[in-house]
């Protein structure tokens, strides 16, 4: 019943198909380019999703784990001078996501939940400045220039086929692990904590668990991005890419998997966009003050986002009785 | 003096400017559960809108008070239009008060610029003073006194005072102060703008002791603040005072000695607390 249109793999098929034809209508280096980056944030942001939407906790410092993939195929390649360890690379960074992971939840979930959005923001800007101080091993606040990376990803097409099946893939297995039994007792957690824990379920554990996660998947979007920029600097640990993951999730609809991906489209071109046109109007350059502005709106009048709302409408006009409710009473998680 | 004894009392003065922001946090948070991620920007635009005042009046007194106004007024907007509708909801409050320190930070660009402004200390305090025949800067002191003036006001208005009984009352159990016919409502409200306020106020004394300020000054700051109150007792006012002295000494030493790693010292602090004492040094297990 739930989510039979946004779910409905007929639905999601076309979908793909219509992405996979994209490179064969246009050649534009630009626009596929910019499709690889909506992929790569598409699947940093549903990692995004699976903390704020399915487990309720807000996290203030997702870059962590992002900027860790980004740092961890910087440094190998550059160092070692080896493209193909590319892989290696990746896993040294999902390893090491979980690890932070497990360290910064059981530091601040045990506590209070407010206590982890203060810690992870805490520790976001522990990372941001190790990776400014420690230059002989990050490059300090020039970063990383001229990574090298695997001929194969040089061609634009392949690697647009590669960020395609990536988010494809990521999308499947979040799918599959919010409507596992494991997610449905994060979603359980998430409506009512004190209730989960009577029942006899370690709610930290599933806490955990859920961070570590959410840290691996966005690790990995994190080393892909330096693969796609070819150069990682200390601003893949910044506020601003935690802010990032925060409005493409809000914007796109919370607690729905696809809307984050649908998020990282429009918020993607509409930077881009505003940034082009800021050359003409100057004060386009705030533009993230309209953003904010718009997640403000969002969180206070839509708190379902994008995808949320319209489905809402959908399910509405279909006049189950049970969507409704259903909807009313997932208005409340927000 | 020897550089121990100055040392100290930077640290000390670092103290005092950490506590005029930890102290609001760390009430509202106590009072009615909300953690304001935008104190700091408040913070910031106290600063900013002090400077202003300040450059155009040349009166540094119109311009703590002109500072501290803004903030009030910011403090009790927020509070009326973006945080009350949500009491009860943690994760919409968490994400608004977010939104905000967006907006406010943004604000701030668009209105003064992205780049560093200069902010001069006012002549009556300038210069130095010696303390055992060693020179210290007077506006250092100055912001120990004013440090020490707020802890006591507060202080007082918590333990001798009706709001103040009422303020702890609500710390403890806002419903059974509710129940007893008080308004509960009414005290959030000036609670969130007095925080509000003090972290202004605080902006604007910090604003000629960092010499500059950049639209980012709140949220450094904001992250001293929380570390603070996180290993002084969130909600417990001793708490905030020790914890900000605690940080504001050790990061005056690590800034001296081992600049590079003052703030990882700050965050293993509050990770050995959270191990050891996960309510605070000074905080009550409930």
């Amino acid at each position: 019943m739930r989510a039979k249109l946004f779910n409905n793999n007929l639905w999601l098929g076309f979908v793909l198909v219509a992405l996979c034809l994209v490179p064969f209508v246009s050649s534009s280096k630009f626009l596929l380019t910019m499709l690889i980056s909506v992929f790569l944030m598409a699947v940093y942001s549903m990692s995004y999703d699976l903390l704020l939407g399915y487990t309720g906790i807000v996290s203030f410092g997702h870059t962590i784990f992002f900027g860790l993939g980004a740092y961890s195929v910087g440094i190998l390649l550059s160092k070692t001078k080896q493209p193909n360890l590319i892989w290696a690379a990746i896993l040294i960074a999902v390893v090491g996501a979980a690890v932070i992971a497990l360290i910064i939840g059981f530091l601040s979930l045990r506590v209070k939940d407010v206590y982890f959005s203060m810690i992870t923001l805490a520790f976001a800007q522990l990372f941001f400045i190790i990776s400014e101080k420690w230059s002989s091993f990050t490059g300090g606040g020039d970063g990383i220039a001229y990574v090298r990376v695997p001929t194969f990803f040089n061609d634009r097409v392949k690697f647009y086929f590669i960020a395609l099946a990536f988010l494809a893939v990521m999308y499947l297995f979040l799918r599959r692990v919010v409507n596992s039994p494991f997610g449905r007792t994060l979603q359980a957690i998430r409506e009512n904590e004190q209730r989960v824990e009577s029942l006899g379920y370690n709610v930290l554990r599933y806490k955990l668990a859920s961070l570590m996660i959410s840290g691996c998947v966005a690790a990995m979007a994190g080393g892909l991005w330096t693969v796609l920029q070819k150069y990682v600097n200390t601003n893949v640990f910044a506020m601003d890419r935690t802010i990032d993951a925060l409005l493409m999730t809000i914007v796109g609809g919370v607690g729905t998997l696809f809307g984050p991906i649908v998020g990282a489209g429009v918020i993607t071109f509409a930077h881009e966009w505003l940034s082009s046109l800021s050359t003409q109007y100057p004060f386009l350059e705030r533009w993230l003050l309209f953003f904010g502005i718009l997640y403000i709106v969002i969180v206070m009048f839509f708190p379902k986002g994008i995808l949320g709302t319209i489905r809402d409408k959908w399910r509405y006009k279909g006049g189950s009785r049970h969507a409704a409710s259903d909807s009313k009473r997932r208005e409340s998680v927000l | 003096m020897s550089l121990t004894l100055n040392l100290l009392l930077n640290g000390v003065a670092l103290g005092s400017l950490i506590f005029l922001i930890a102290v609001g946090l760390s009430l509202i948070f106590g009072l009615m559960g909300v953690l304001n991620f935008a104190h700091g920007a408040v913070f910031a635009w106290g600063a900013y809108v002090g400077l202003a005042v300040y450059n155009a009046t040349g009166s540094f007194l119109l311009g703590i008070l002109a500072g501290t106004v803004a903030g009030i007024v910011i403090g009790w907007i927020m509070e009326r239009l973006f945080v009350r509708p949500f009491y009860g909801n943690h994760v919409a409050q968490i994400l608004l008060t977010l939104g905000l320190m967006i907006i406010l930070t943004e604000g701030i660009k668009m209105v003064w610029g992205p780049n560093l402004l200069g902010f001069d200390k006012p002549a009556a305090l300038t210069g130095v003073v010696d303390i055992l025949s060693d020179p210290f800067p007077i506006y250092r002191i100055f912001t120990i006194g004013i440090g020490l003036l707020v802890l006591i006001g507060v202080h007082l208005l918590l333990t001798r005072t009706r709001y103040g009984i009422i303020i702890r009352a609500g710390v403890q159990d806002p419903e059974m102060v509710q129940a007893l016919g008080i308004n509960v409502r009414r005290v959030f409200s000036l609670v969130f703008a007095f925080g509000a306020g003090l972290a202004a106020f605080g902006g604007v004394v910090a604003g000629p002791s960092f010499g500059s300020l950049n639209p980012d000054l709140g949220m450094a700051n904001q992250l001293n603040a929380f570390i603070v109150i996180v290993i002084g007792g969130i909600g417990n006012f001793p708490g905030a005072a020790l914890g900000s002295l605690l940080i504001g000494i050790v990061q005056t030493f690590m800034a001296y000695y081992l600049p590079d790693v003052a703030m990882a010292i700050s965050v293993a602090m509050m990770a050995i607390v959270l191990i050891w004492k996960p309510e605070g040094i000074l905080g009550v297990r409930r």
